[in-house]
């Protein structure tokens, strides 16, 4: 079992909801952004770089099979789980940063301060929180907790808290336009290995050798 | 005690004080108080690391030429080496403290060592250089041993000869540690192809260059602030010249060596990154070059070696080159997003994707992607603070312990 991710740059529209319910089920402090969605080539979110020549690009941890980030980690805090995904104890976790030089996508995330004291400057109104409530192990490892402390790193999970309910990752939920699908690449048959092989996946940066478990479709058009 | 001593340890206690406080705050508030940011997420805390390191060399370079080479010539300076080179790896280990978002779990190192990281092996060659350059001075100090110090003298029948045996025995040890801390800190670096101006086979062998003039440029600051310029030494420092110009000499080669391959091929992606060394930080890049340049020509004219003063400035010059180059490791690697990607149906364009900064302004961007590092107020105090360390505990160690030749 190899667990991927197929996001078909056909089906997504540029909503950012994916970006908004990673944020909100993980409880991102402020300014951490697990999951975010750009517009290649474009000064700002939605406009179109050039007419005509419009897509969106979804990025969150590409889950690499040789990822710089856990063979750089000097203490085994980032991980890797049977399935193939990257995980970060949060207990084990020392902050020096290291993946985070090592990571080409620029998706691992520092708690530059304490998030609450971070959250308290949003100005939310009194009492709001958001984010799943109850920790979460693996193998005994803390890898979710809705409040993180400064000084460590984390980064998408698979939002691996919900795995055994059964419930896919919260962007795969969340999305409108059904862009996103989870599955076994080990699997010829599954559906994500039948999307690549259907519809030209490519991943990010194949030059750098990490080689993600994450995919994606091209677009046969454009926006107009 | 000299009123020019009295200042020295003054200033070099306060920084200290600074330092430690500046820390003590960043560990209530956070690395929020630095100017790093997720899309830059190493600044100069591990720039001083890598610098302390190069510094760290004088030891070897004193040993393995006294001891594996024969200049004899150099002994004198011999235990000024090794201290230098204990003062700067532990100067070292301090740098890359304030830069742990959770020092308190330090420990993970040992309890949990993921054996793959360049950073474990980092952490274990210098204190082993750390535990090597200690017991070399002391093997080198034991003859003098005496008096008060006697209880800290192990008893041997002839301390003179057992001095110069095991120093002899130990000089390749401390070569192989000496070349592993830069090699291995290079490492650290250029294993990683995530950073175009990192991945570099010429990294190493280039830090073992720029250690060698640097390390060696401390040794000669010390060693002419203690001893002045006496005949009995001027052969010395000719000889410490040299070597200092042609490790020099050698870094820069390997250095435009590297730039020059990837500017004639002149694929985009290096010629980004050089442009943000080459020309976005110009005039840094001049002083990392023209400074230890004009500082190794003022070395080896036989007039400059003849005043401590002009000796002692060029050393600084050198080494505050050095300091600036090591700053430059940092930009080229940061300021390029290394996921630039060319945008589906464009032509010749390449477009960086930004990165959540990590950080919530009211005003700011939450995604960027360049960064304009310069250091914060609260990490240059930890810096100065560390930096005051190594000199304070040098001239502690000059004045208490019989480091400097008695005869003279």
């Amino acid at each position: 079992m190899r667990r991927g991710m197929v996001i078909d740059l056909e089906k997504c529209i540029g909503c950012r909801s994916c970006a908004v319910a990673c944020k909100q089920h993980n409880a991102q402090p402020a300014g951490n952004w697990w999951n975010r969605v750009v517009t290649p080539g474009s000064d700002q979110h939605q406009t179109a770089p050039e007419k005509g020549r419009e897509y969106f690009l979804p990025i969150h941890c590409q889950h690499c099979q040789n990822a710089p980030c856990e063979k750089v980690c000097p203490v085994g805090a980032t991980f890797r789980a049977d399935d193939g995904t990257i995980l970060v104890d949060y207990e084990r976790c020392i902050g020096c940063r290291y993946c985070m030089a090592a990571c080409p996508y620029g998706v691992r995330q520092f708690n530059w301060e304490d998030p609450e004291q971070a959250m308290s400057r949003y100005h939310y109104q009194d009492g709001y929180a958001f984010g799943n409530p109850r920790e979460y192990r693996y193998q005994g490892r803390l890898v979710y907790a809705p409040v993180r402390t400064k000084g460590i790193v984390e980064k998408c999970h698979f939002c691996v808290h919900y795995l055994d309910q059964g419930l896919d990752p919260a962007c795969v939920r969340g999305c409108p336009g059904k862009a996103r699908t989870v599955g076994d690449l080990d699997d010829p048959d599954s559906v994500v290995s039948r999307l690549i092989r259907d519809k030209n996946g490519f991943q990010l940066l194949p030059e750098k050798g990490t080689r993600p478990n994450v995919y994606y479709l091209p677009p046969k058009r454009k926006e107009a | 005690m000299s009123t020019t001593k009295k200042i020295a340890y003054l200033v070099t206690a306060a920084l200290m004080v600074a330092g430690f406080a500046a820390w003590g705050y960043q560990l209530k508030e956070g690395l929020v108080l630095t100017h790093m940011r997720n899309s830059y997420s190493w600044g100069l805390y591990v720039s001083t690391l890598a610098f302390f390191v190069g510094n760290a060399a004088g030891g070897l370079v004193l040993s393995s030429l006294i001891y594996l080479f024969g200049v004899k010539k150099l002994k004198p300076f011999a235990k000024i080496g090794a201290l230098c080179a204990f003062a700067n790896v532990t100067a070292a280990m301090f740098a890359i403290l304030p830069d742990i978002g959770k020092p308190f779990r330090i420990h993970n190192m040992i309890l949990h060592p993921q054996l793959l990281s360049p950073l474990v092996w980092d952490v274990a060659v210098l204190n082993l250089y750390a535990l090597i350059s200690l017991v070399y001075l002391y093997l080198l100090m034991l003859p003098e041993l005496t008096g008060p110090f006697a209880r800290i003298a192990i008893r041997v029948k002839d301390p003179e000869a057992f001095s110069e045996t095991w120093a002899r025995r130990l000089a390749p040890f401390s070569l192989v540690a000496a070349v592993g801390i830069h090699v291995v800190t290079a490492w650290v670096f250029s294993t990683q192809g995530s950073r175009d101006w990192w991945f570099s086979p010429a990294l190493a062998p280039d830090f073992v260059a720029v250690a060698l003039a640097s390390g060696t440029a401390l040794v000669m600051l010390a060693a002419v602030l203690v001893y002045g310029i006496r005949d009995l030494y001027r052969d010395a420092y000719r000889t410490l010249a040299v070597f200092i110009s042609v490790a020099f000499f050698i870094h820069l080669f390997l250095m435009y060596n590297d730039m020059f391959i990837h500017l004639w091929y002149g694929a985009e992606e290096a010629r980004e990154t050089l442009a943000i060394t080459l020309r976005q930080y110009l005039p840094a890049h001049l002083f990392e070059v023209l400074a230890p340049l004009a500082a190794v020509v003022a070395l080896l004219s036989a007039r400059v070696r003849e005043s401590a003063a002009a000796v002692a400035a060029s050393c600084v010059l050198l080494i505050s080159g050095v300091l600036v180059h090591r700053f430059l490791i940092m930009p080229a690697a940061f300021d390029r997003v290394p996921l630039t990607i060319a945008p589906l149906g464009l032509q010749n364009v390449t477009w960086s994707v930004p990165i959540a900064s990590g950080r919530y302004t009211e005003t700011g961007d939450t995604f960027v992607t360049a960064w304009h590092y310069f250091p914060s107020a609260i990490e240059i105090t930890i810096v100065l603070g560390v930096v005051a360390y190594m000199c304070f505990l040098v001239m502690v160690a000059i004045d208490r312990l019989p480091i400097t030749e008695r005869s003279t």
